[in-house]
């Protein structure tokens, strides 16, 4: 690879393939933690150490790994590092460690992780892999910042917990709690169909594709067609 | 038993694992869609999440805590919950073949589902109940939890298969299609259970 | 094929997850102890916070000491004590963090942890503070959380108590029952670690307030809060008391030989609550009772029994009551139940006709107006018994 698609591996998870609102993944602490902007950039950074370190561990060991239990080798691959980040917060950043609570541990269980192992770090090299979990990383930062921008200025009145004159007495309360998150986030996901229809490509959908229990749910008679696929393609 | 009155119901409405605590999103947008789907996984989960509790409380609490191993929570549980729905699989085919013809698709999609993984790790975790805050439930409060948590997620997943019948037509606008008017429906849902805030507090007064 | 393929999957697996653990116990050893670091930081925030000023925090080893058994630790600073209680109030599990300063005032109370129903504990600590061992008693119950701020005062009491202990002094920390045991035993050496049991006295034995059969050993009285042993025959053994040995030598003739007979009480125009009269050869009634407490009045909403206290009383055929004991009960547990607690129902022995207003028990209203009201007819009962010339 040279260097400019190298770089293109990085950028790409930052708009073309966001995890998060092209292809609609970890959509729970995309909702959970966004309520202001210090949890969603501390719970970005987290995940992305995470799938750094997953993604350069599986790919590393993507030719020992026999395919049959490739996934809860995946499982416990990440599981350990998500325990190594909450060790190390909760050692040298107690605070952010109690602001995140159950959620860091949930790490575990975000598609966007356990989806770039199955996607892109078991059939690619370590380089690479490295690369594409900073693309990914900061592609789910990014997504989170940008509900939390949201949610904090206009919910709380504030950024980055600091007042915002005008808009710090005139709340929008129910922002900060969990319908705020589904609307807030669902807004941003039709932004995201706008855009995708301006390029010509089809709209997000609930990341089904890029989920590694795809197969899974196909052979439980959940068709793709029942995860949420948009119309607005076949109009 | 008034207490674990308050632990159930706080989990079915207060807390709904889908709705309050944004947890188990992708089975609620994903498998909502038809209602015997949603039933069908609705239960599969609550079983599950009982199952998990009453394996991992007693690993944590005999095994992990006293050997000082409490660190390796995450990752012990995650590989004891699959294991589990593996084994409940199995056993499930071999002697409850009717049982496990209707929920045994359902559970192998609920391995790396985080509201089951959640529900475990909450057991240890700080409870409000009755205006006291219990830090880590007993094995029986826990179980208690655990299928509060479960109703709670089948709740959730039947109202909005019901729901989501309506939303999709061709009134929409074309840009909310799909996924981003199933959110938008979802947030009304959890306004709804917002409602609740208040509702243990004063019922168990 | 497919069985190689297994072994290698689980090998791997295993290693795997070795290597994970081993990874983050490497781990776990760094960051583990600045975890408790910080918590430690955490909890001396706490200990500053119920003893205000205090620096220099130290654990002290509590086996060291003997301490009452709630006291689970104990942190020394420069002005004073901060312990850890751990008692049980409607629930176990009540533990509260108590600040007492050099003077042995309570400084301030943190309820560490707690499953108490009601949440008093949260309030009942601000009442504690400025309080001394000589004030605590008297410090009121929360009414309707009798249990909850009874074992905080005691959890309060035991801190103050420990705190004095620490400072060189004694205590004695044994409770009531265990003092009356050791009591007895020391009068009446045969009776060591013997049942007895309180006498229902239908006699008039003078000064004499209280007296203890055991077993056929003989008996213990007490006056003034000092005891005596006296045989069955007469002996009097350990003498505490400053009664005279004549007079206690004639105690077991005289509980021995009083008989009674029951009396008819039809065409008395006596109180409903009383339903029998017995008479003693020496001329005492003793009268059962059926008190309407809580069961009977209380607020149905909260669940009543619908039962009456049973109280046997003796009353002196010129109006003094010799003895009182709660026979039955049904009032609710730990609130009006208490009226069935010895410390209760012996304040009425020795009191007359229009001298019980002040026997209450806090956050039992029901419970201490019906008792009292039950065993006030007796004086009445008394005379129109005396009038009938029964």
């Amino acid at each position: 690879m040279d260097k400019n698609s190298k770089l293109s591996v990085v950028t790409k998870g930052f708009l073309k393939e966001n995890p998060v609102f092209v292809l609609v993944l970890g959509t729970c602490p995309t909702i959970a933690v966004t309520t202001g902007l210090v949890g969603a950039v501390s719970m970005g950074l987290a995940a992305t150490a995470v799938l750094i370190c997953s993604n350069l561990v599986i790919s590393l060991l993507r030719n020992i790994i026999p395919d049959k239990v490739r996934i809860p080798c995946f499982i416990v691959i990440i599981a350990g590092f998500v325990t190594l980040v909450q060790m190390l917060m909760h050692a040298y950043l107690p605070d952010l460690y109690e602001l995140l609570g159950i959620y860091l541990a949930l790490i575990t269980v975000n598609c966007i992780i356990l989806g770039r192992a199955e996607m892109f770090a078991s059939k690619n090299r370590p380089l690479d892999s490295v690369l594409d979990g900073l693309g990914m990383g900061l592609g789910f930062t990014i997504a989170l910042i940008c509900m939390a921008l949201i949610r904090e200025v206009f919910g709380k009145g504030q950024i980055w917990g600091v007042d915002i004159p005008f808009l710090k007495d005139h709340t929008i309360g129910f922002l900060t709690k969990s319908p705020g998150g589904f609307l807030v986030f669902g807004l941003l996901i039709a932004l995201s169909t706008v855009i995708a229809a301006k390029q010509g490509k089809p709209a997000p959908k609930l990341g089904c594709a890029q989920c590694p229990q795809a197969g899974i749910c196909r052979s439980a008679g959940v068709t793709d067609d029942d995860c949420a696929k948009t119309e607005g393609g076949n109009d | 038993m008034k207490e674990l009155l308050i632990i159930l119901m706080s989990s079915v409405l207060v807390d709904n694992y889908v709705l309050s605590k944004t947890l188990g999103i992708c089975p609620f947008l994903g498998v909502s869609k038809k209602i015997d789907q949603a039933v069908g996984m609705g239960i599969a989960v609550i079983f599950v999440m009982i199952m998990a509790t009453a394996a991992t409380w007693p690993v944590q609490v005999y095994l992990l805590d006293p050997n000082g191993l409490g660190y390796l929570q995450t990752i012990v549980f995650i590989l004891v919950i699959a294991a589990l729905v593996q084994f409940i699989e199995i056993v499930l085919k071999k002697f409850i073949p009717g049982l496990h013809k209707a929920l045994g698709v359902y559970l192998p999609l609920i391995t790396t589902n985080c509201a089951v993984l959640g529900v475990t790790i909450d057991n240890f975790g700080n409870h409000s109940v009755g205006g006291e805050i219990i830090t880590g439930l007993n094995f029986g409060q826990s179980l208690v939890y655990a299928a509060g948590s479960g109703l709670g997620f089948l709740l959730a997943m039947v109202l909005f298969s019901g729901v989501r019948s309506r939303i999709d037509g061709p009134t929409t606008p074309k840009v909310f299609r799909g996924l981003p008017v199933t959110l938008i429906a979802a947030s009304v849902v959890s306004l709804a259970f917002l409602g609740f805030g208040g509702i243990i507090d004063n019922l168990f007064k | 094929m497919k069985r190689s393929f297994s072994w290698s999957s689980i090998i791997v697996l295993s290693v795997i997850c070795l290597v994970m653990s081993g990874l983050l116990a490497v781990v776990n050893g760094i960051t583990a102890p600045v975890i408790k670091k910080a918590e430690d930081a955490k909890a001396n925030g706490a200990l500053a916070e119920v003893l205000p000023g205090g620096t220099g925090f130290e654990e002290l080893d509590i086996s060291e000491y003997t301490l009452p058994s709630s006291i689970t630790g104990v942190y020394r600073a420069d002005g004073g004590h901060v312990f850890k209680t751990s008692v049980t109030g409607y629930s176990s599990g009540l533990q509260i963090m108590i600040g007492v300063n050099g003077a042995g005032e309570v400084t301030g109370t943190k309820v560490l942890s707690s499953s108490e129903t009601l949440g008093a504990e949260n309030t009942y600590g601000a009442t504690t503070v400025g309080q001394t061992v000589a004030t605590i008693d008297g410090l009121d119950t929360v009414a309707g959380a009798t249990k909850t701020s009874t074992a905080f005062r005691q959890a309060v009491k035991d801190s103050l108590n420990a705190s004095i202990i620490l400072g060189g002094g004694t205590v004695d920390l044994r409770t009531p029952e265990e003092i009356l045991k050791d009591s007895i035993a020391e009068v009446l050496p045969a009776a060591a670690g013997k049942d007895f049991e309180k006498v229902f006295l239908v006699e008039d034995l003078g000064e004499i307030k209280n007296v203890y059969k055991v077993g056929t050993d003989g008996y213990v009285v007490e006056f003034d809060g000092a005891y005596a042993g006296i045989s069955n025959d007469g002996t009097v053994g350990v003498n505490n008391t400053t009664l005279s040995s004549d007079k206690l030598s004639a105690v077991p003739a005289i509980l021995e030989a009083s008989v009674l007979t029951d009396v008819d009480i039809s065409g008395l125009e006596i109180s409903d609550k009383i339903t029998s009269v017995q008479k003693t050869a020496s001329g005492n009634y003793v009268f059962m009772l059926k008190a309407s407490g809580f069961g009977i009045n209380g607020d149905a909403e909260y669940g009543i029994s619908g039962l009456p206290i049973i109280v046997k009383t003796s009353v002196s055929a010129d109006g003094v009551i010799l003895d009182c004991l709660t026979v039955e009960q049904h009032e609710s547990d730990g609130i009006g139940s208490v009226c069935e607690n010895a410390d209760y129902y012996s304040k009425y022995a020795g009191r007359t006709e229009g001298t019980l207003d002040d026997i209450q028990i806090a956050g039992a209203t029901y419970t201490a107006n019906g008792y009292r009201t039950a065993v006030s007819k007796v004086f009445e009962a008394v005379r129109k018994l005396k009038e009938a010339g029964k």
